[in-house]
């Protein structure tokens, strides 16, 4: 079985707001130079879901990093190779966009390109856009189902099986294969690669693919066009709550919270 | 004349929580434009929905009440809206800010070859279309977007369209569509909903959330932030590292990679505040930071701030509240 997972590089989310800057051109944010970017966290849950699929299927299974973007940081992307068996990079500047149908044209046209993949596994969004539409619009584009929210993916030759994460409680969800399941962060805990993987892995190089190769166009959606990004130096006024002693400052809160609305009325035995 | 579609999710029949809100936002956008608002109602055994959607002032209201679509299935949704959007030609669509709706408005957005744009808090029409504020990396900036092939799909951002006002009396009779939904031609199939009750309320609709973060050190002190959270009739949420460390439930974290809400009154205690975790959260009509750091960025966010040992500053917290309970008493 071949999976296909998609992995995007974002700005590291773990960054304070103070770090992040408006690109010269005010299209995009950009994080400081000294701090590399990563693989955006949700991808890496899907790839630990592509991990969990191979060793139930005792590593019959081929798992093929994919991403396309521009300004790659080999370095960064390069670590799925640790667990990945290949890494499959397309690298454009028109790639460099919020438009989630161009990038779902492209990243289709590279699965049929790369021939017979069975499932394709993505993050639920990434931590820079925070859309969420890529795989699903890379799904109506191949015409195969897809499956969202998964907290757990199974598999058999024909299908796969979901459990699809729902605000009280989850549903068991399935589809016929080939198909595109996007992963959330209650799948669980990463596993951590051993010094010696990460050394094989860097070893080992990413295969490069052009537009050209796949033959699509660098033209991004007209009907859907970023104008620009602004940083909010802050969101709100902070009136900061005095006093050096702790309890009297938590005191205090509760009276100014009370004030505020807040906290509307203190009811014995709880409620407000 | 244009119009502006309101997609009416349901649960258990009732609108859900965000409806009004987009109504609200039908009604800035037919401000704008001079269109009329329609509201489709959509889900299994919708009677209260449709009830309540006929004092939302819409032109017509449509309702497929359909039996398959008791569970959340986003294919089927999409199918339904599809042909709900063939029948009415809608301008602009409203979707709810939902795992359903933000599922079904991007798979919509891509079969008919147009734009859509998630959290809005803000349009603006020009002459090339409508454009759109939509935050970014958390709520710490904004993107400008804008939306030209019609309809507009627009998800409103939690909180930014304060929630309209039903009218006095019913402005259109609720009207039956037959939608062309044939389960046997989707790709996907629903098995089985299981609904968790042992992980606390339901972070979504709580009115007050105490939230702790990496600073509480351990699973022990989040009895603390349920004590209060218990006081207030609120919930408990944690940022990421509480999650990934296991001192609590997955299901509790609020953030980027958790659940976005947005209380009336929302407790940051120990959390520094990067953007993945105020993504969650940045909606809260009232924020708190309670940190020891005074440089952390989560004050720049809030609109209350402590800088203390979150230990005292909760325990005092706590003490006057209890003083209040007295107070209520006597």
């Amino acid at each position: 079985m071949r999976i296909v997972v998609l992995i995007k590089q974002v700005p590291d989310p773990l960054l304070p707001v103070s770090e992040l800057t408006v690109s010269p051109d005010g299209g995009k944010i950009l994080g400081p130079e000294n701090v590399p970017p990563v693989v955006n966290g949700y991808d890496e849950q899907a790839m630990e879901a592509a991990l969990r699929i191979k060793e139930f299927r005792d590593g019959e299974c081929e798992i093929i990093a994919l991403s396309a973007g521009d300004n790659f940081v080999l370095d960064v992307l390069q670590r799925s190779l640790v667990e990945a068996d290949d890494l499959v990079l397309i690298e454009d500047e028109s790639l460099d966009t919020s438009d989630p149908h161009h990038l779902a044209r492209v990243l289709g046209a590279a699965i049929q390109h790369l021939g017979d993949v069975e499932l394709v596994l993505g993050g639920r969004q990434a931590s820079d856009w925070d859309h969420g539409q890529v795989p699903l619009a890379l799904a109506e584009h191949l015409d195969w189902p897809c499956l969202t929210l998964a907290r757990a993916v199974r598999v058999d030759d024909t299908r796969v099986e979901v459990e699809r994460v729902l605000s009280d409680g989850y549903q068991m969800m399935k589809c016929g294969l080939p198909a595109v399941v996007t992963v959330t962060s209650e799948l669980g805990e990463l596993r951590y690669p051993t010094m010696q993987m990460r050394l094989q892995a860097r070893r080992r190089r990413p295969v490069q693919v052009s537009l050209e190769d796949l033959q699509v166009g660098t033209d991004i959606d007209p009907e859907w066009r970023t104008l620009g990004v602004s940083m909010l130096e802050k969101t709100r006024d902070c009136r900061f709550i005095g006093p050096d002693d702790g309890t009297e400052a938590g005191r205090q809160l509760a009276a100014v919270l009370l004030e505020e609305g807040a906290i509307v009325s203190i009811q014995p035995g709880g409620g407000v | 004349m244009g119009t502006v579609l309101v997609f009416g999710e349901t649960e258990a029949g009732e609108l859900s929580t965000g409806f009004w809100e987009q109504v609200s936002t039908g009604r800035q956008l037919c401000e704008q434009t001079g269109w009329t608002m329609d509201v489709v109602v959509v889900g299994c055994d919708t009677g209260p929905g449709e009830r309540a959607a006929c004092r939302s002032g819409a032109t017509r209201i449509l309702v497929v009440d359909d039996s398959r679509l008791d569970d959340p299935w986003p294919e089927a949704t999409t199918e339904v809206l599809a042909d709900v959007c063939d029948e009415l030609s809608p301008d602009a669509i409203v979707m709810p800010r939902s795992l359903l709706g933000a599922e079904v408005s991007a798979r919509l957005a891509f079969r008919l070859g147009i734009g859509m744009a998630m959290d809005v808090m803000s349009m603006e029409r020009d002459d090339d279309g409508l454009v759109v504020t939509r935050p970014v990396f958390g709520g710490a900036a904004t993107a400008s977007i804008r939306l030209s092939g019609r309809p507009w799909i627009i998800v409103p951002r939690k909180g930014a369209f304060a929630a309209a006002e039903p009218v006095a009396a019913p402005s259109a009779k609720a009207v039956p569509f037959a939608s062309g939904l044939d389960s046997r031609t989707l790709k996907t199939t629903p098995l089985a909903h299981q609904r968790l009750t042992d992980t606390g309320k339901d972070l979504e609709k709580a009115r007050v959330i105490v939230a702790g973060g990496r600073g509480m050190g351990g699973a022990e002190p989040f009895h603390l932030l349920h004590a209060i959270a218990d006081r207030l009739d609120g919930a408990v949420a944690a940022s990421r590292p509480p999650c990934d460390t296991g001192w609590v439930e997955p299901m509790l974290q609020v953030g980027l990679t958790g659940k976005t809400v947005a209380p009336d009154l929302y407790m940051a205690v120990g959390i520094s505040g990067a953007t993945q975790h105020m993504m969650g959260c940045s909606s809260s009509r009232v924020i708190v930071a309670i940190n020891n750091d005074p440089d952390a960025p989560i004050f720049r966010m809030a609109s209350y701030g402590v800088v203390g040992d979150w230990r005292e500053v909760l325990a005092g917290f706590l003490e006057a509240l209890s003083d209040g309970q007295a107070k209520e008493i006597t």
